[in-house]
């Protein structure tokens, strides 16, 4: 499965960074193009995903912390702990 | 093992190369969109040294300490240095390129406005790097 799993992902990468790159390739700079207002362009495009992703990931740690403390009532013991196996 | 599974790992993985390609792709694809020099921009040679810089035209004409361009026209910067590492940079116009003595750096770019810019070093290149600007002239057409 794991096997599986981390070929398909290379195989992922592998072909999706073509793909990608062929497809921005169709686009042809315009004369003149305004590197002012590319390169800001890019600059917002990439903070939108920057924020979004740290709005995501402290989120889930958040709420991470928040579920599963201990004192949180819907909080129970793990199999491992009850058994007492480890 | 057996009896959990971590494919939120794996989504989680999947995710974050996706982005990172996605990312690397977009910043790929605006700096080969940016370097695409046009077949008519004018060629300026502009040298740096400790601590001005001089341009010259494609015509022959010389200036030192500014730069007189015209709006809507397309400009090739070849960028050298006589001494030490300088940087070329039109902070307004986002334009900003090394010059490196014994190399010629390329950039470009394209007035879309009619006025009075900085340029300026961007690399710092002794004593007097703060005071190393010029002024960048920016004429509409006759």
């Amino acid at each position: 499965m794991r096997n599986t799993i981390g070929l398909l992902l290379v195989l992922t990468v592998l072909f999706i960074i073509p793909t990608l790159e062929y497809a921005f390739g169709q686009e042809e700079p315009g004369k003149y193009l305004n590197r002012r207002v590319e390169i800001w362009n890019l600059f917002f495009r990439l903070m939108v995903v920057a924020f979004t992703i740290g709005a995501v990931v402290s989120g889930t740690l958040v709420w991470l912390c928040i579920r599963f403390r201990e004192s949180n009532p819907k909080a129970k013991p793990t199999k491992y702990e009850e058994s007492g196996a480890w | 093992m057996s009896e959990h599974g971590n494919w939120p790992e794996w989504v989680y993985i999947g995710v974050v190369v996706a982005l990172l390609v996605w990312v690397g792709a977009e910043a790929w694809n605006i700096e080969r969109l940016v370097e695409e020099v046009p077949e008519d921009a004018q060629v300026i040679k502009v040298t740096g040294q400790q601590w001005f810089w001089s341009f010259e035209h494609e015509d022959g004409t010389k200036e030192i300490g500014e730069l007189h361009l015209v709006k809507g026209k397309a400009y090739k910067f070849e960028v050298t240095s006589k001494d030490v590492i300088h940087s070329f940079n039109i902070h307004d116009y986002i334009v900003l390129m090394d010059a490196v003595p014994g190399r010629i750096n390329i950039v470009w770019f394209a007035p879309d406005e009619v006025g009075e810019f900085e340029i300026q070093c961007r690399e710092y290149c002794g004593l007097i790097h703060y005071n190393m600007r010029a002024k960048l002239y920016v004429e509409e057409a006759i």
